[in-house]
């Protein structure tokens, strides 16, 4: 058996991978990390409560995190003595797992997706991460090698992908280019489709600039920042925190309304440096009928989807964002979504609303529809408004009645039914031959674009108090990567949801 | 306008929901008596019985006399030959359209008690939703499911 690590002289040479081999001996240190990085949490919890309780000393803490480090490196070893992997005729057949065995033969025709990443753990060895992504159903529809070659990796890829015949053994010759770049991973499709019609869009600097100014990550850094700064007490010596909570208590609310605003500012300041960390030389191209999209600056991310598989698109526009007309692009896919991006896939990070339905056209020519909406019933402003100023009321007269300058508050119920009847202006449906339009607001303004044979089941539901004023609710459901996503639009009128059903029916249209 | 779809279930299915809500009364019942029990034993406060017990009663009667039977008298659906239409729902009326060429698959599946009165549900499957119709009977469930399936099969992939 070969034990996995390629000889050094293997570049230039017959490769054909019919013998189980192992990942690069770095999967050992990258499980390894990752491990860690799992347990991060409970390690944080038990340094954080463990101070404040007096059990076990110094004699817990070393065995605690001893035992969690040993653990680490002896669940990375075993991964990495146990992952076999071996590329055949037309599949990857893949065998793992210590006390559970587990075999995994991935067929050529299954596959959906392979992504070539270089996060930074592996950019530190100068290799890469294989991903695969196969045709839904089953428990995992995804399955990574996490540390090999570049070259190997770009190897796997160009035979999984290849649709023609699978050539005699022996025959396969692959000759890298020596560039050390990302770029490299597609050598060949680069070539191939050459004669093809290419279309390339990259992010401008300045508009990555633009983008982490106002982007919406600003709240979620907010919270980590106020619980990080809740943990500074383990760390500031006993005497200076008392000092500055003696400080605090003896001030007025403006220096408590300064420190929050400092709080606020460098979780700001975070937010900004991650999202140019994540979409920075972001990076669109277009070859026939894929889709590849490249990011990151640390840790460089590559994806491929196909145009095919798109099933709807999502123009989003968040508040800060609105008024220099700014909008990203996201678009769902039968795969390739990931899980920090709500499952859908960004397409476009940035670009200037009048110019979607240009980019749109070059990148996904049938989602480039001209977008015209009709607006709701203006019966359904009182439904946007109520549902919005009931909370406020009520939640505004429990803070007047407790809090100090609370009568404040009653400022509450006017925003909430301005931000309602906001909402009802910018909700609206329309639709084209074969294309449906929903606009809704939540926080952020968004627009869904989906064809009709992408929706899988159209419906609609009423329920007590629309019935009254007999308004609908419509929901459609698409394919995602995962399992399906239902966009709705609330409060539309009897005739529009006919129109819809009508517009959608299948058995309509064949009577016609 | 669309016709209202003008398939219903069968009259036995309310039997079955009225069942299945008297069980779960039951079993809610039987934690309150519990409860009662308990309290006899140890230092529990007996007084909330007796509201618990009352809300119990009302609940029931809600769930066992009143919903089945709008329900019932609710649930339509429709196969046509290029999808199927279902109307459903008690306080959130719900219309759905489902055409073939999305069916993924179909099948029937039957749980203990429906099983005793000969009834079996029909699920039909698109990539990303599951729809339900309950409550038919054994040999109308296995029909629908081979109908539909058949026509699902048959649908024109270019449409």
């Amino acid at each position: 058996m070969n034990c996995g690590i390629i000889s050094p002289g293997w570049r230039g040479k017959l490769i054909r991978m019919t013998s189980w081999r192992r990942q690069h001996y770095a999967a050992i240190f990258i499980s390894f990390l990752n491990n860690i990085k799992e347990l991060l949490l409970t390690m944080l919890i038990v340094f954080v409560f463990g101070q404040s309780s007096q059990v076990g000393g110094a004699m817990f803490y070393t065995f605690f995190y001893g035992s969690i480090l040993l653990f680490s490196l002896g669940s990375g070893v075993i991964k990495w003595l146990t992952f076999q992997y071996r590329l055949e005729a037309d599949e990857l057949k893949i065998k793992q797992g210590f006390l559970f065995k587990k075999n995994r033969f991935i067929r050529k025709e299954r596959i959906q997706s392979i992504d070539v990443n270089a996060k930074m753990l592996q950019r530190m060895f100068r290799l890469v991460e294989l991903r695969i992504e196969t045709a839904g159903g089953g428990g995992e529809p995804e399955f990574r090698i996490v540390a090999l070659k570049q070259e190997e990796a770009a190897l796997i890829k160009k035979e999984l992908l290849s649709k023609d015949r699978v050539p005699d053994k022996g025959q396969v010759t692959e000759s890298v280019s020596q560039d050390d770049s990302m770029t490299a991973a597609y050598p060949d499709e680069v070539q191939k489709s050459a004669h093809e019609r290419k279309f390339r869009w990259e992010l401008s600097n300045r508009r990555l600039v633009i983008a982490a100014l106002t982007s919406s990550g600003v709240g979620l850094a907010v919270t980590f920042a106020a619980a990080a700064t809740s943990q500074l007490q383990q760390l500031i010596p006993e005497a200076v925190y008392e000092e500055i909570i003696g400080w605090l208590q003896h001030s007025s609310f403006v220096y408590i309304g300064i420190v929050v605003a400092f709080v606020l500012f460098i979780s700001w300041v975070m937010a900004l440096i991650n999202t140019m960390l994540k979409y920075g030389q972001f990076t669109i191209v277009k070859n026939g009928d894929e889709i590849h999209l490249s990011r990151g600056i640390l840790e460089k991310r590559q994806l491929t989807l196909s145009q095919k598989r798109i099933t709807a698109v999502r123009i989003v526009q968040n508040l800060l964002r609105q008024p220099f007309g700014y909008v990203s692009v996201y678009v769902e896919s039968a795969c390739g979504g990931r899980k920090e991006e709500d499952l859908s896939t960004i397409l476009i990070p940035l670009c200037k609303r009048g110019e979607i339905t240009e980019l749109l056209g070059e990148i996904v020519p049938e989602y480039a529809v001209k977008r015209q909406y009709a607006p709701l019933p203006s019966k359904s402003i009182r439904k946007y408004m109520i549902k919005l100023i009931v909370p406020a009321v009520v939640s505004a007269t429990v803070i007047a009645y407790f809090l100090p300058y609370g009568s404040w508050a009653l400022i509450l119920p006017v925003l909430a039914a301005s931000y309602g009847y906001w909402q009802y202006r910018d909700a609206g449906i329309g639709h084209t031959e074969g294309i449906l339009l929903l606009k809704y607001r939540t926080l952020s303004r968004c627009e869904v674009v989906v064809p009709r044979k992408r929706i899988q089941a159209m419906q609609s539901s009423q329920t007590f108090l629309q019935r009254i004023n007999d308004l609908h609710t419509i929901h459609v459901s698409v394919m995602t990567s995962i399992a399906g996503k239902t966009f709705t639009l609330k409060h539309i009128d009897r005739m529009q949801q006919e129109q819809q059903f009508h517009w959608y029916s299948y058995e309509e249209k064949r009577k016609e | 306008m669309r016709a209202t779809p003008d398939q219903r279930l069968t009259k036995k299915a309310l039997k079955v929901w009225r069942i299945t809500a008297s069980l779960e009364m039951i079993l809610y019942l039987l934690l309150a008596v519990g409860y009662g029990l308990a309290s006899r034993y140890f230092n529990f406060s007996s007084w909330v019985l007796l509201p618990i017990i009352i809300f119990i009663i009302t609940l029931g009667y809600v769930k066992i006399a009143v919903i089945p039977e709008l329900q019932w008298k609710r649930w339509r659906y429709k196969i046509y030959e290029n999808e199927v239409e279902l109307l459903y729902g008690v306080f959130v009326v719900r219309r759905v359209i489902i055409p073939m060429i999305r069916v993924q698959h179909v099948d029937t599946k039957q749980g203990p008690i429906l099983r005793r009165y000969r009834l079996a549900a029909v699920t039909i499957s698109t990539a990303a939703t599951v729809h339900e119709i309950p409550g038919l009977e054994e040999k109308t469930a296995d029909e629908l499911r081979d109908y539909i399936a058949g026509l699902a099969r048959e649908a024109d992939p270019d449409d």
